[in-house]
């Protein structure tokens, strides 16, 4: 808001009238931007320096929540169930999404109807769709272990097991995403110019050559970006964890998020959550930076 | 199949058994692969359906029916008739519809301004929108908790934010943190940015106003990229989860999702009622989405952001 008390020296009183309408149209937009980012973000920093809580008068700490996150065991433990679960989820979503966007970019026929099939699962609500998968893994009344009965083989316990309760979820996930990831190489592939490929066909090249030496290399900017939309929204996973493991079994699916949610809202603690979500900015911005260097480094 | 038949017609005489028939059996494995990855998609929804219409007894049964034995639609009447869904409802409806127009409002405004107008300020707060693009919303709920809390003069709270509960468990505070996003303020400045300018120059000679302008011609314009902005904004609110289940702790604002979540986590719960609930949940954004289907896989391919 600081920006806009300078009062412009209006050299023409038209480009006045503009500074003015031109503030009148953006404050209401900036005031929302304000207070649900810029404030909390710069508050967040702050709050991680104090032990903020709804128990005690709060005083700065300064660097003692960083210190405790270090060797807190149990964050350890979320931020490699993170790390397992944002590798788990990115690599296959967009090996998958690349497959049937190139599969459905030609003129197939019925690919409006595979498109809207495959998009359909990044519609639906978060809730509906966990819910759903949570049935769909029930250990006795289950599709998934009933097909295992008919075919002989053994149930397993999906969600209730430690082992497996993080897979399941990865599972889940990559049935949700791969919509977005089929719909961004879409638009990559519309990108890259038809003569390259009429090009290489004249010259006898197969599909295959086609597809690794002409599609993947043209569309590695497309796939940073992608990664990098992938990684973030990974990181910061909440709503199937709090509906389906509720973290559980044993903290095999806690994650920072779902670990700060508990901090600050189960044990009030709310500076040392704040250092956990200043420790998560960091590590999103650092792999947004990397991604954005990549892809400059991909484009000269 | 014709296409085929004709794309290898304007045929050199002598084709060979392999190039004739290789491309054919490519395109038969492709399908096969297609239809398979569609059936997966698809399976839990048909799963969800099946189960939403069997009896209590069927939904035990193992392993379990694919096709119901029969209809039974009272799962239905008993998820529509819990005792808070019609409140669930209106408070879904109030956040999303409300989220939605907000978001339409002030995104084009501040895009339009981006895109158009010359004022102090303007690269600094363009580079601002493209920096919160960056900032992890799902990680800043605490402190936007405590904001929504100690908003002044609001409920309760003096002009310093301290005494009262401020827009916790409102309307207010459920959508002022989404009523505008950096996501919506960009995708509309893009859009605006390509809108040719002699447009608003001809406008302008005939005398019209900075607003006449916007709201008269740009705006209709802008017809398509509104109608993503909307349905993209109305999917965020309606299917939102972790905002409200903060945000709110009387039962009375819940929201369907946090309903269904309940639904499913209480002592009592049934499955095909469960999946009825999850049935109903999901079909306005799907209608919603089929309507306006064009627009946003448009939309969303050209902004390159997840919908």
């Amino acid at each position: 808001m600081a920006l806009q008390s300078s009062t412009a020296p209006a050299r023409r009183p038209q480009s006045f009238t503009q500074n003015w309408s031109a503030y009148a149209f953006l404050t209401p937009a900036l005031i929302i931007l304000f207070l649900s980012l810029l404030l909390p973000a710069a508050a967040t920093v702050v709050m991680s320096l104090t032990d903020i809580s709804f128990l005690r008068p709060t005083s700065f700490v300064w660097f003692d929540n960083y210190i405790k996150l270090v060797s807190d065991s149990r964050f350890r433990q979320a931020v490699g169930n993170t790390a397992y679960y944002t590798v788990g989820v990115t690599l296959p979503t967009m090996a998958l999404g690349l497959l049937a966007a190139v599969a459905l970019n030609g003129k197939l026929r019925g690919r409006i109807v595979f498109r809207t099939i495959f998009y359909l699962p990044v519609l639906t609500s978060l809730i509906a769709a966990a819910v759903v998968w949570m049935y769909v893994y029930e250990p006795y009344s289950g599709p998934i272990n009933g097909t295992l009965a008919q075919l002989g083989l053994p149930p397993q316990p999906w969600l209730q097991s430690p082992n497996l309760a993080m897979t399941s979820l990865i599972v889940m996930a990559i049935w949700r995403d791969f919509g977005t990831a089929m719909i961004i190489y879409l638009a990559g592939l519309q990108d890259i110019p038809k003569d390259i490929y009429e090009a290489a066909r004249l010259d006898g090249a197969k599909t295959k050559d086609i597809f690794f030496r002409i599609t993947v290399p043209m569309l590695s900017n497309v796939t940073f970006y992608l990664m990098i939309i992938l990684i973030v929204q990974t990181f910061q996973v909440f709503g199937a964890i709090y509906v389906m493991t509720n973290g559980g079994p044993l903290g095999s699916t806690e994650t920072i998020v779902f670990q700060m949610y508990q901090t600050a809202f189960g044990y009030t603690e709310f500076g040392y959550a704040a250092a956990m979500s200043t420790v998560l900015f960091l590590a999103i911005l650092l792999f947004s930076l990397i991604g954005t260097k990549l892809m400059r480094r991909g484009e000269s | 199949m014709s296409d085929i038949a004709q794309a290898s017609a304007p045929a050199v005489p002598a084709v060979s058994f392999r190039q004739r028939w290789w491309p054919l059996a490519e395109r038969a494995i492709g399908y096969g692969l297609l239809i398979f990855a569609a059936l997966a998609t698809i399976t839990p929804f048909l799963w969800m359906v099946s189960t939403s219409f069997k009896t209590d007894a069927e939904t035990f049964q193992f392993p379990p029916n694919f096709i119901p034995n029969s209809l039974v639609w009272q799962n239905y009447i008993d998820a529509i008739a819990g005792p808070d869904t019609g409140r669930q409802l209106i408070n879904s409806l109030i956040f999303a519809l409300g989220s939605t127009a907000s978001n339409m409002v002030f995104c084009a405004l501040a895009g339009y301004a981006l895109a158009r107008m010359q004022f102090k300020g303007k690269n600094l707060i363009f580079a601002l929108v493209v920096g919160l693009l960056m900032v992890p919303a799902q990680s800043q709920i605490v402190p936007v908790f405590l904001i929504v809390q100690r908003i002044p003069f609001a409920g309760g709270n003096d002009w310093l934010g301290n005494g009262g509960t401020g827009l916790l468990n409102t309307y207010w505070g459920m959508i002022l943190p989404t009523a505008a996003t950096p996501f919506g303020i960009f995708m509309m400045r893009q859009f605006f940015s390509r809108i040719p300018v002699e447009y608003e120059e001809s406008a302008r000679l005939d005398g019209a106003k900075t607003f006449t302008i916007f709201w008269r011609i740009l705006l209709p314009l802008a017809r398509p990229a509104m109608a993503v902005l909307g349905v993209l904004s109305f999917q965020s609110a309606w299917n939102d989860f972790i905002w409200p289940l903060i945000l709110t702790s009387q039962r009375e604002m819940a929201t369907l999702q946090i309903g269904l979540q309940l639904l499913q986590s209480g002592p009592d719960a049934r499955w095909n009622v469960v999946m009825a609930m999850a049935t109903l949940i999901t079909l306005p954004i799907i209608i919603v989405f089929l309507f306006a289907q064009r627009y946003v896989i448009d939309g969303a391919v050209t902004s390159g952001v997840k919908g």
